[in-house]
């Protein structure tokens, strides 16, 4: 408890000083790192692989989003004190951030219209996925990259002769219209969760690097 | 493109740049913008391409591009294709593409959907969204079957046949003796085209004259698809 009062007081006394002092530590980059590939892990290992919910175009983008913050997060977590790894952490950090953004975007308007009479205005899905820099993830990884859901769509969709499991049923059935923050009332799909997700890191790695800049700014004034 | 007025006149809502650039000349700038957006039309690049690799003999026709399993498609031949279609000028043909690429069963579905089309023609069925037409038949069924039953014929490829024979009424040893017909043949391997088409924007793809593939996002309404046809059918 005393260390959280400690970490408060710092705060309190200091915000960008506090906020810079943290970004040099490994903690805050690690649970950038943690965070993202836990929750790859839950689209992949729980929603896809037992829940039998598959992936479209935009979520396996969206799972490539948070590969890059996962990968910014451990490579500044070397060492965050030593500027070009912390550069590179940030870069990647918000290089997955705003990619993610823009495909959890992208993926509300097509749930939208996929959900709708009204499907305008979308282009829907590829034929083949495209990653940034032309990466063939879903060649290399496809279990994990590859779109094999339908395009809008998250329903489970059980292969016939599958025994499930009691948890498994009770997931299946509570997610039977798709994946819903609040599945009964059809609120906040997973693009928009997504979304939701995205622009806390946002602020969080934010306000980590604009702390970082202000501090280094301020210490070459003295 | 409608847009940009829309964010300029939002924009000149913060004090600071109003006391720089005169209100009247602000609005006048948002006015002209939309009246030379609606004036000009369709543009390439954003609204449609023009295909590298043309199709080949399709002078005058619009094509589609799909797959069974595409949900976009599915929603397009409820609401919009067959109203699109029944307006296009007379001499232009609407010509179905299935993608035998996409889904488990892209190949038997491209094979019945072609014996089905040859069919309706030996029928004299003149538009593919006639009722009677028993290629419509088989593709509402599985249309239906894939995305609203959320059917996958996990059995293999019989029962996936099976659902497009029942609906559209022919049987299984007619299929197999129809679909050796060379013309049948001929549109299978014509439709091998629709790979490259679709490796461009996914599916559904509206292709006017073979040369001009519409963007599907710049589609805002069924009125503005036949319009965005016509002014193609006339490049």
């Amino acid at each position: 408890m005393n260390f959280f009062k400690t970490l408060w007081q710092e705060f309190k006394s200091c915000p960008v000083g506090a906020i810079a002092k943290w970004q040099d530590a490994r903690f805050l980059w690690l649970v950038m790192a943690a965070a993202s590939i836990f929750l790859i892990l839950v689209a992949h290992s729980l929603f896809q692989n037992y829940v039998f919910m598959k992936p479209c175009e935009q979520c396996v983008y969206i799972r490539f989003a948070f590969l890059c913050m996962a990968i910014g997060g451990l490579i500044a977590a070397i060492n965050p004190k030593n500027v070009a790894l912390k550069i590179i952490g940030y870069a990647f950090g918000f290089w997955g951030i705003i990619q993610g953004i823009l495909y959890s975007i992208k993926l509300n308007a097509i749930h939208h219209a996929a959900h709708s009479d009204d499907p305008f205005g979308v282009q829907g899905c590829s034929a083949e996925p495209s990653f940034p820099l032309g990466l063939p993830l879903d060649v290399w990884a496809p279990d994990w990259f590859k779109p094999t859901g339908d395009c809008g769509f998250d329903s489970p969709i059980v292969p016939d002769g599958v025994e499930l499991s009691g948890l498994q049923q009770w997931l299946v059935n509570y997610y039977a219209d798709g994946w819903y923050l609040f599945p009964s009332s059809h609120s906040v799909n997973m693009a928009q969760a997504c979304l939701f997700a995205y622009i806390v890191c946002l602020i969080l790695l934010g306000a980590m690097f604009l702390s970082w800049i202000i501090r280094t700014i301020q210490a070459r004034k003295n | 493109m409608l847009v940009v007025p829309f964010i300029i006149q939002h924009k000149f809502r913060f004090k600071g740049v109003v006391m720089k650039i005169p209100q009247l000349l602000a609005k006048g700038l948002a006015l002209s913008m939309l009246v030379a957006t609606a004036s000009f039309g369709f543009n390439e690049g954003t609204d449609y391409i023009k295909l590298e690799k043309p199709i080949n003999n399709a002078d005058k026709t619009l094509i589609k591009v799909f797959s069974y399993d595409c949900p976009f498609c599915y929603k397009y031949d409820k609401a919009v294709t067959p109203g699109v279609v029944a307006k296009l000028p007379n001499g232009v043909s609407f010509k179905p593409f299935h993608l035998k690429t996409k889904g488990k069963y892209g190949i038997q579905a491209s094979e019945l959907f072609a014996t089905l089309i040859i069919k309706d023609k030996d029928n004299g069925i003149q538009s593919l969204f006639d009722e009677k037409s028993q290629f419509k038949k088989a593709k509402m069924a599985y249309y239906k079957a894939y995305h609203d039953k959320k059917e996958r014929w996990d059995s293999g490829a019989e029962s996936f046949l099976e659902t497009g024979l029942a609906a559209s009424g022919i049987s299984k040893a007619d299929f197999e003796k129809a679909k050796e017909d060379p013309r049948v043949k001929a549109m299978i391997s014509e439709w091998e085209q629709s790979y490259d088409v679709a490796k461009i924007q996914g599916v559904p793809a509206f292709v006017v004259n073979g040369k001009y593939l519409i963007y599907t996002q710049s589609i805002k309404s069924p009125q503005g698809m036949l319009d965005l046809v016509n002014e193609l059918l006339a490049k």
